[in-house]
């Protein structure tokens, strides 16, 4: 009964089934974004396993097999990036946020940071403004920047210092809540072009207006016949032509924004210098292992590299890591000594005044267990920082004092404190999901191993309600953690994150923390306006000395610039005071 | 004892004293675990409601909060018979047989309270709308079309987004979703009933509502009910831990759905076990209640009666 | 006519049921406060929150602000999507290709494995196969997706490296025009067999995976539904008129019995929606589900609403259609209750 029938089920299923293996067979080398043939060395460590592809023919115009032989994608470089851009527009991309590279790559500054370290090369200046070419002035409060000639647009218009100024001037009016406007218009009294030149006119003098603000992606130029023709310039209002789309005069030229799949730039032919050699198209690959995955079948020559995955790339045929600087993002706690009344969760049992107490922040500091943070969500490769000097910044130095756990001293801190005996709870809010949330956990397992009756809540919730909470003044929880932005100098770090009346100082009540709040202000003032670079440094070191006596923070780590690349790419190397991933891909080849 | 004779249709209306009730319920008991599949479905119930119960006893609950994961920053991704972890650990060292232990009796409160509010709510709603009948019952199962438009998990997932990461939101969202067929139900039953020319007989002697519902309604609604909350019990731990992988839960619980999140990381790399086996039981756990509940909707559905 | 009043009934009610939906979506939106996160940077400062604040018509009060979204959905503007960073209607546009696609050749596995193994096990009733084919399908309906899937991955794409995550590889999808962004569509337009079978290729999996759910309930539906027929008094009369078993099922009974088959097509429906949402994440496809997803952990309210009050319309008009198709292919039906 129903023999024919089980045999016509059975006839569809076996030729869904061999349609199936043919297709499998068929497109099996050549996929693309991650390892079918790639399976096999994921799955082990062992090095010197060359992999054979697992499935039979491979349609002849596949570039050579996937282990480290041939180059795969000659002519185009594809990097694996963890997440997207908001915005194309410099006049509205935020720092530390995913535009930012490409707008390295697509547009330019005046002046450049080279490839070599902090020292600034020309851009579309012709040369680097000092006292000793005499274009800024003695009192330091005018920049000159002699206009390059010849240069051209991706649009074909030329550049010159109206359009500059143009470019700059459009940044301060529509001053979108979301950009760094705020970073060009604090400084700038006005700006002004003269023949051939753009001159700006300081509030006041500013050791790192180069290398902070006139490098940054705000400070980008932009085709102003582009602006005008499509949607031009209004107060408060982003321009969307420009959101998504890119007219500038650098090496790259955008071809294609593919909003969760990639970004796709082209090399631009009439760039005024040295052009580029290898197209870019910048995948968007949220899971790391997918990234590695990719980078061991050399469908990407370079991935984001999430720590964790280290070991696994690590000897993996034709890869090589990259482990360099550190980069300038420490992952930071936020203590709050401006706690409103009623603002705290109720689960919490520490006083409004809980951080006002050096002994409490001592002791925080003293009970945190960096080792297990670093070895755990950093894999080994990041290191705890001097307060506030991150590794490679100006000022930092190796001898600085910082925190290392020491469970003795921070039970003498909280005796002192008072908070021994009767222990506390408190809610500690972080962005869910990734480092920060890690941090916290690693917070409370350090606390509850010191005194069981110490107990940290960690509340980790999404980036959106992270950043509400965060945009309230005063805050409502006793901390918080995140990561800094990265400033190339730390006059703009210190401003931010130690100056008692400064951007955090004013909102968590640094007032009432420090024991001299007033001599902080000075000293942290004083290097802002120094010239003397070695001056600075002296201040700086002696900021830190006394942070470690009185700290305001809590700093688990700071992770090292980390990048695993295919080994066929040429000229690697990333510079940490370039927006992340830190690279610049019009000097790299294959 | 009475000696009251069995009646001799298959068809289920309850009626009559007490002992002729157990006995049905006996009898159709009987029917309902003589299908093999169905008793392969309470065998597997009895034996996850085990594992829930003996959590505690069988591995040593985490502080200061058992339903934590513990965190081992020493022992991160042990494979499956690593000493101490028959089953391996995670990323962040947690035990997975620990999680799977413990992930088993966070799912039972789930369901238990989620089937409690669910069947509470809509036997409420169901009963108004049955009674009152008119405006509210047109209001109500207004309302109902409306709640059954949006697709159940979505529904659930934009309640959970809305509320925040959390186990109690989740717990929130799903009631919101799950109580509509309840009132259904309840409402069809008070409504079949109130046709009913036994029920006229009985308003002629002068039964009042609260007797009629009673005695009527409600014992008839109990088997569609038990059906629909057995079913329920596997459906709700299989949204709640879907609710649960995308990432709506808090950091570090011991839930199936959490940790076959965590675990997913690793399998590119060969680490599988951390979230095969919290996802094998979830999966258990659904089909354990799915078998038993399809195999009582057979026996007590006439139409799928065999003749 | 009866059918014509229930009929008329239902589409009378219908949009009433997508304007109740639509306020239903907007009240949740807004029921944990301001949506502003999303459109924030971290460290922004008061006045810069209102400022986006007003940027957004978030700032006005929610009766106005619902008949402005309301509009706007009307018109094809649905707001700023945060996690697309573009227009909410122009991001719906560019990803509704791929679950679409992905739910086509879904629907395709799950109707012939259902329809399949449900004739299999209707037509030999309360035997071991009709058991195996209920276990079978209920397992289907147990099965958590996101577990199926990542099963999946670890034999297929781990282990044996026949398949891999993602809707293409990038240089064959980049190397054909688009214009309707199906890919397999467009590679057939395109006359680029390679680019179909890269299509192809990354569709297996994610299709098995969203489809066996479905098939479940499909196979229970054409299980029961061909024992009612086979139990008709027509199939004893052709029985006994010598007419062979295969031919009876063939022609007759399962021809029947795909008619109330045809109910669960919504149920189905509801079904693969909601699947595309972990397939599409776990299988990185570039689709409305985990758009979705990414808007439900960032809180990106503009995209939510888009995207709930989408899948419940079409989830109310597929249930809809289905219910007018039945009601005219099959006169017993009972109509309303």
């Amino acid at each position: 009964m129903g023999r024919s029938d089980r045999r016509s089920s059975l006839g569809f299923w076996g030729v869904f089934t061999l349609l199936v293996v043919i297709i499998a067979a068929c497109t099996g080398s050549t996929t693309s974004t991650t390892g079918d043939t790639g399976g096999d060395t994921a799955a082990t460590t062992a090095p010197d396993d060359t992999e054979e592809p697992a499935t039979t023919d491979a349609p002849d115009d596949t570039p050579g097999d996937t282990s480290g032989g041939e180059v795969k994608n000659p002519g185009l470089y594809v990097h694996a990036a963890d997440d997207e851009p908001l915005s194309l527009d410099p006049a509205q991309v935020a720092a530390g946020e995913a535009g930012e590279t490409i707008i390295l790559q697509v547009y330019e500054r005046l002046v450049e940071i080279g490839p070599g370290g902090p020292e600034l090369i020309p851009g579309l200046s012709t040369e680097v403004p000092s006292v000793e070419n005499g274009l800024i002035s003695e009192d330091g409060l005018t920049y000159t920047f002699p206009i390059r000639e010849g240069v051209v647009f991706h649009d074909g218009s030329e550049l010159t210092a109206d359009v500059v100024k143009f470019s700059w001037d459009r940044v301060l009016e529509m001053d979108l809540p979301e950009s760094n406007a705020s970073f060009l218009a604090d400084q700038i009294e006005s700006t002004e072009v003269d023949g051939n030149n753009f001159i700006v006119h300081l509030e006041e003098r500013n050791a790192a207006f180069l290398s902070s603000v006139v490098t940054s992606a705000v400070a980008s130029i932009v085709s102003q016949q582009a602006v005008e023709e499509n949607g031009g310039v209004t107060a408060g209002q982003p321009n969307q032509f420009m959101s998504s789309n890119m007219v500038g005069t650098g090496p790259y030229r955008l071809v294609a924004w593919n909003r969760g799949e990639n970004i796709q730039l082209e090399v631009f032919e009439d760039y005024w210098g040295e052009p580029a050699k290898l197209d870019v198209r910048i995948d968007q690959v949220a899971d790391s292992d997918v990234r590695a995955l990719g980078l061991q079948a050399g469908d990407y020559d370079s991935i984001e590299t999430d720590p964790t995955f280290i070991t696994d790339l690590e000897g993996a045929e034709g890869v090589e890591i990259y482990s360099g600087d550190f980069l300038l993002e420490p992952v930071h706690m936020g203590m709050n000594m401006n706690i409103p009344e009623g603002g705290l969760p109720p689960e919490d049992t520490i006083p409004l005044d809980f951080f006002h107490d050096v002994n409490v922040r001592r002791g925080f500091n003293l009970a945190f267990d960096y080792e297990a943070f670093v070895e755990g969500a950093m894999a080994g490769l990041g290191a705890p920082i001097p307060h506030y000097l991150p590794q490679g910044m100006l000022g930092y130095d190796d001898s600085l004092p910082r925190f290392e756990r020491d469970l003795a001293a921070a039970e003498e801190a909280f005796r002192e404190a008072g908070y021994w005996d009767e222990g506390f709870t408190m809610t500690v809010l972080a962005e869910e999901g990734g480092i920060f949330e890690i941090a916290g956990l690693v917070l409370a397992d350090s606390m509850a191993e010191l005194n069981p009756n110490f107990h940290i809540r960690v509340l980790a919730v999404v980036e959106a309600q992270f950043d509400a909470a965060h945009a309230e003044d005063p805050f409502p929880y006793a901390a918080w953690i995140k990561n800094a932005d990265p400033f190339a100098d730390p006059a703009a770090l210190f401003d931010a994150y130690i100056h008692p009346d400064g951007e955090w100082g004013s909102v968590h009540g640094f007032r009432n923390a420090y024991a001299d709040p007033d001599r902080i202000a000075s000293l942290v003032d004083e290097a802002a306006v120094e010239l003397d670079q070695d001056r600075r440094v002296e201040i700086y070191q002696e900021l830190a000395h006394i942070l470690y006596q009185d700290p305001v923070w809590l700093i688990p780590g700071n992770e090292r610039a980390l990048m695993a690349h295919r080994s066929w790419v040429q000229n690697f190397q990333m510079n940490p005071l370039w927006p992340r991933p830190s690279l610049k891909f019009q000097y790299f080849d294959k | 004892m009475v000696d009251v004779p069995i009646p001799e249709t298959t068809r289920i209306r309850v009626e009559g004293p007490w002992i002729v009730r157990l006995r049905r319920f006996a009898e159709i008991t009987r029917r309902v675990l003589r299908n093999p599949t169905t008793l392969a479905g309470l065998l597997i119930i009895v034996a996850l409601l085990s594992l829930a119960i003996l959590a505690p006893v069988l591995t040593e609950p985490n502080v200061p909060d058992p339903y934590q994961m513990p965190r081992d920053w020493g022992a991160r991704d042990a494979p499956p018979g690593t000493p101490g972890h028959p089953l391996g650990t995670t990323s962040t060292g947690g035990d997975v047989f620990y999680g799977v232990l413990w992930g088993a009796r966070t799912s039972l409160q789930l369901s238990v309270i989620v089937v409690g509010i669910t069947v509470t709510v809509g036997t409420i709603v169901g009963s108004l709308a049955g009674f009152i009948g008119g405006k509210l019952d047109e209001i109500l199962m207004r309302t109902v079309d409306i709640l059954l438009a949006i697709p159940e998990l979505i529904f659930a997932l934009a309640i959970a987004a809305v509320l925040g990461p959390s186990f109690g939101n989740i717990i929130f969202a799903l009631s919101v979703v799950f109580w509509v067929k309840y009132a259904r139900i309840i409402r069809g039953q008070i409504i079949h009933v109130k046709q009913n020319e036994y029920v006229d007989a009985a308003r002629v002697i002068g039964d009042s509502k609260l007797k009629i519902y009673l005695k009527d309604v409600l014992p008839n609604s109990i088997t569609p009910v038990i059906v629909q909350a057995t079913m329920d019990m596997g459906g709700i731990v299989l949204t709640a831990a879907t609710l649960s992988f995308i990432g709506l839960s808090e950091a570090g619980l011991a839930e199936w759905g959490v940790l076959v999140s965590d675990g997913q990381a690793g399998i590119s790399a060969g680490k599988w076990w951390a979230s095969t086996f919290p996802g094998l039981m979830v999966f258990l756990w659904a089909l354990g209640f799915n078998l038993v509940g399809d195999g009582m909707r057979d026996v007590l559905d006439p139409r799928t009666e065999s003749r | 006519m009866q059918i014509r009043e229930y009929l008329i009934r239902r589409l009378m009610i219908f949009p009433l049921i997508i304007v109740g939906t639509s306020i239903i979506v907007f009240v949740l939106s807004r029921v944990g406060g301001n949506p502003v996160g999303i459109y924030l940077e971290h460290e922004m400062s008061a006045e810069e929150v209102a400022q986006l604040e007003e940027r957004y018509g978030l700032n006005e009060p929610l009766p106005v602000q619902y008949f402005a979204w309301a509009r706007g959905v009307l018109t094809g503007d649905m707001g700023w999507s945060g996690v697309s960073a573009q227009p909410v209607t122009e991001a719906l546009i560019d990803r509704i290709g791929a679950t679409l696609e992905l739910a086509i050749f879904a629907a395709i596995v799950a109707i012939t494995l259902g329809v399949g193994l449900g004739t299999f096990g209707g037509a030999r009733r309360d035997r071991w196969p009709d058991h195996m084919t209920r276990v079978l399908s209920i397992s289907g309906a147990s099965m958590p997706i996101f577990w199926f899937a990542i099963l999946l991955l670890i034999v297929f794409w781990v282990n044996l490296g026949w398949f891999s995550t993602g809707r293409s590889d990038p240089t064959i999808f980049e190397s054909i025009p688009h214009p309707t962004n199906i890919y397999t569509l467009d590679a057939i337009l395109a006359g680029n067999f390679k680019a179909l079978l890269d299509a192809l290729h990354h569709l297996i999996l994610p299709s098995v995976t969203l489809g066996f759910g479905a098939t479940a309930i499909i196979a229970r539906m054409m299980r029961s539904s061909l024992v009612e027929e086979l139990n008709e008094d027509y199939v004893d009369a052709a029985r006994a008129k010598g007419l062979p078993e295969r031919l009876v099922l063939r022609r007759h009974a399962r021809r029947n019995a795909l008619i109330p088959t045809v109910t669960v097509i919504g149920l189905g429906f509801g079904f693969l929606l909601q699947g595309t949402v972990v397939v599409e994440i776990i299988f990185r496809w570039p689709g409305l589900g985990r758009w979705m997803a990414d808007a439900v952990l960032r809180g990106d309210q503009a995209t939510i609403m888009a995207y709930v009050l989408f899948t419940s319309v079409l989830f109310l008009t597929v249930n809809l259609v289905v219910d007018i198709m039945y009601a005219y292919l099959d006169r017993r039906v009972v109509l309303g209750a």
